[in-house]
């Protein structure tokens, strides 16, 4: 008598554990949908916001290095050692594409060699990599922040990599709109 | 045998008996060109950074009859390598066996055309740890002693825990178009006046790839960074210019400071020189 009351209690609570489970893996495959929010407002043209001219305000170099291995001295702000501020980048779009540019040195030490040309980016819904062409040079600066809404400024990282592709210098130039 | 050579070994056993030799010769070209690699003159290290605790493939040229000497032209070549050499405790490779009779776990494998190719782990090599391995050098020989290359040397092992000094470079790999910052840290100072000092100015001294002092040495105001470290920044290619055809390749630097003396004057004095070799970075 005592087994039947054991089994069918038994039976009852694995009853139950079966719906609460059924019902716990519903609510989770059915709760989670996609917003179906849509972009609000007009569709940001990041290309529009880099046209312009910049000028750097702020540069940093990393050892990337000792960044991998965790050492101290990882960072150092190169702003006012040199006269960075003196360069300037002009970015142009035309019919909202990228088009040309120009560089103002001024007595800054070398941030982009070339001083005029045209520009191209790898996307451009979502550029990451800027690609500035003079004749048959190209020189190639990782965009390291939009200037978007808010924010007028632009960063360019370069990267300098050893002979085995492993980067060990990088540069962080940091731009406002002029 | 040591563990990496005996596997080298056996692959290249291998090729010999699957494929031709034109074949081996013609793999063997293509790993070469494929394997990025630190080049040093004749010496090619790949991977070009690397710590005490990588295997690295050494490649030599001793077609030069200065790294080559009396070794043009043998048909085969023994390893003698060494730790830290000229900066004190150092040892022989356990492979070296002795200069009149090298081990055959020393033997390299020859490219041909005077190239020789041989590959190693340095802490199994030297049975040192890391912290201890700071550079190493080698030469090849033959098993007799009687032929050699110049010492090749030396070869710096990167650092896998951060090791401070009195003097240091920002970044640590840096080529002459780097922003290079120089650092005195007192603290680290080894003589009296070293850690006594109060330093005004860096000096560097470039020197091209040929070894020649390029220009006049550069003196640097140097800038209070805290109360025991002093930097200078410079940046070679703006205060440096390589004849036509060379190209900076090194520089030397120290600080110059004051200290009080015995009779409460300041003296002038300057640290020790330390040398930095530039790394090609594009």
């Amino acid at each position: 008598m005592f087994l039947i009351v054991y089994v069918k209690t038994k039976k009852h609570t694995m009853k139950n554990f079966l719906i609460l489970s059924i019902a716990l893996i519903t609510v989770l495959v059915f709760s989670c949908r996609p917003d179906t929010n849509g972009i609000v407002g007009e569709e940001r043209s990041i290309l529009s916001s880099l046209s312009g001219s910049w000028k750097l305000t702020k540069v940093t170099q990393t050892d990337e290095d000792a960044k991998r291995k965790g050492f101290p001295y990882q960072t150092m702000d190169l702003t006012s050692l040199f006269p960075y501020s003196e360069f300037q980048l002009t970015l142009n779009v035309a019919s909202g594409a990228a088009s040309n540019f120009t560089t103002t040195p001024g007595n800054s030490p070398k941030v982009i060699s070339l001083t005029s040309g045209s520009w191209t980016v790898d996307d451009p819904a979502f550029p990451k990599n800027i690609t500035l062409t003079s004749g048959n040079t190209t020189e190639v600066v990782t965009l390291g922040g939009y200037p978007v809404t808010g924010s007028e400024k632009l960063v360019l990282k370069k990267e300098k990599k050893d002979a085995s592709g492993k980067v060990q210098v990088s540069y962080n130039y940091e731009f406002t709109k002029q | 045998m040591h563990p990496v050579k005996c596997r080298f070994l056996i692959i290249m056993n291998l090729l010999n008996n699957k494929i031709t030799e034109t074949m081996k010769k013609l793999l063997i070209l293509l790993a070469a060109i494929l394997m990025g690699g630190f080049s040093f003159g004749q010496v090619t290290i790949s991977p070009s950074s690397f710590t005490a605790e990588d295997e690295i493939t050494v490649t030599v040229d001793v077609s030069n009859s200065e790294i080559g000497k009396t070794l043009i032209g043998a048909s085969e070549a023994y390893l003698w390598i060494f730790s830290n050499p000229d900066i004190g405790g150092g040892k022989d490779g356990i492979t070296n066996g002795t200069w009149g009779s090298s081990s055959d776990a020393a033997k390299v494998t020859s490219l041909g055309n005077n190239k020789w190719q041989f590959k190693f782990t340095a802490t199994a090599m030297f049975g040192q740890s890391p912290g201890e391995l700071k550079t190493f050098g080698f030469l090849l020989k033959s098993k007799d002693g009687s032929k050699q290359t110049a010492d090749l040397k030396p070869y710096t092992f990167d650092p896998l825990v951060f090791v401070p000094t009195m003097l240091r470079i920002f970044p640590a790999k840096v080529d002459a178009d780097d922003v290079i910052t120089l650092n005195f840290e007192r603290t680290y100072g080894v003589t009296v006046d070293e850690k006594r000092m109060t330093p005004v100015s860096a000096t560097v001294t470039m020197f091209d790839d040929a070894g020649n002092q390029v220009g006049q040495s550069l003196t640097i105001n140097a800038t209070k960074v805290n109360e025991s470290i002093w930097s200078a920044a410079m940046i070679p290619t703006r205060s440096f210019t390589a004849s036509a055809g060379k190209k900076l390749a090194k520089f030397r630097y120290k600080f110059n400071g004051t200290v009080l003396g015995t009779t409460g004057a300041p003296q002038v004095v300057s640290s020790s020189e330390t040398e930095v070799t530039f790394t090609s970075l594009k």
